[in-house]
């Protein structure tokens, strides 16, 4: 956490950096995504186009949250997948964060 | 208003690499980054909206961020991100060197500080 705080230039004695959540919401639950042959996600051909992340409050420095993803929406249009991922974070059954990733798939030209 | 401006560098976008464990080589290795039609590595557009919520506001009193990655951050862009807060909705930008927006519908909202 205080190696990220200083990658985004921020001084870890002010606490977790809010886009810490990248780590603890985002990533944590969207590589399972990735690494599921079901869902078919090239990631060679994967851009992050849009995130969205809502606070009900910013996790303390060595607390333990939850964190569960999901599939929002997957829809294809003109060859083009735009898929929508969201994660709930809970703390002792509190909510924490929300996050709203949206992906953009573009089919490699044949 | 506030207004920070950062020079991104290589070893910057490694650190966050390693800080965040997002090592996708199109961050790290300029050849693999050329290999899938990128012009070299770029930087994470997380790390983008890492450096974006410093600009939005108190970390304690953000209560909601939100952008789209819209142009590519090199190594050796100069790009400067700016707030401008009212009642605690704030608007922000993320240009680069020449003006292109980096980051767009750049929004965030602020936990009004209690009154006296």
């Amino acid at each position: 956490m205080a190696a990220f705080a200083r990658a985004v230039g921020a001084d870890p004695a002010d606490g977790v950096p809010p886009t810490y959540a990248a780590v603890y919401a985002l990533w944590a639950t969207a590589a399972q995504l990735f690494d599921d042959p079901d869902a078919e996600v090239d990631l060679d051909n994967l851009l992050h186009s849009e995130q969205e992340f809502d606070w009900q409050r910013h996790p303390r420095v060595g607390e333990t949250v939850t964190s569960r993803g999901r599939v929002a929406r997957d829809v294809v249009r003109r060859g083009i997948r735009f898929l929508t991922f969201e994660t709930e974070v809970t703390a002792a059954e509190e909510p924490v964060c929300r996050s709203r990733a949206l992906f953009v798939v573009v089919r490699p030209r044949s | 208003m506030s207004e920070l401006k950062v020079t991104f560098t290589v070893e910057q976008i490694a650190a966050y690499a390693d800080a965040s464990g997002d090592v996708n080589p199109i961050h790290l290795d300029d050849e693999f980054a050329r290999s899938v039609g990128l012009p070299g590595v770029i930087a994470h557009g997380m790390l983008q909206m890492g450096l974006l919520a410093r600009v939005a506001g108190e970390p304690g009193r953000l209560r909601r961020l939100s952008c789209r990655f819209a142009g590519m951050v090199r190594p050796g862009d100069t790009v400067t991100f700016r707030s401008e807060e009212r009642d605690g909705h704030v608007e922000l930008t993320a240009l680069n060197q020449d003006g292109q927006p980096v980051l767009t519908k750049a929004t965030a909202e602020l936990l009004l500080p209690d009154n006296p």
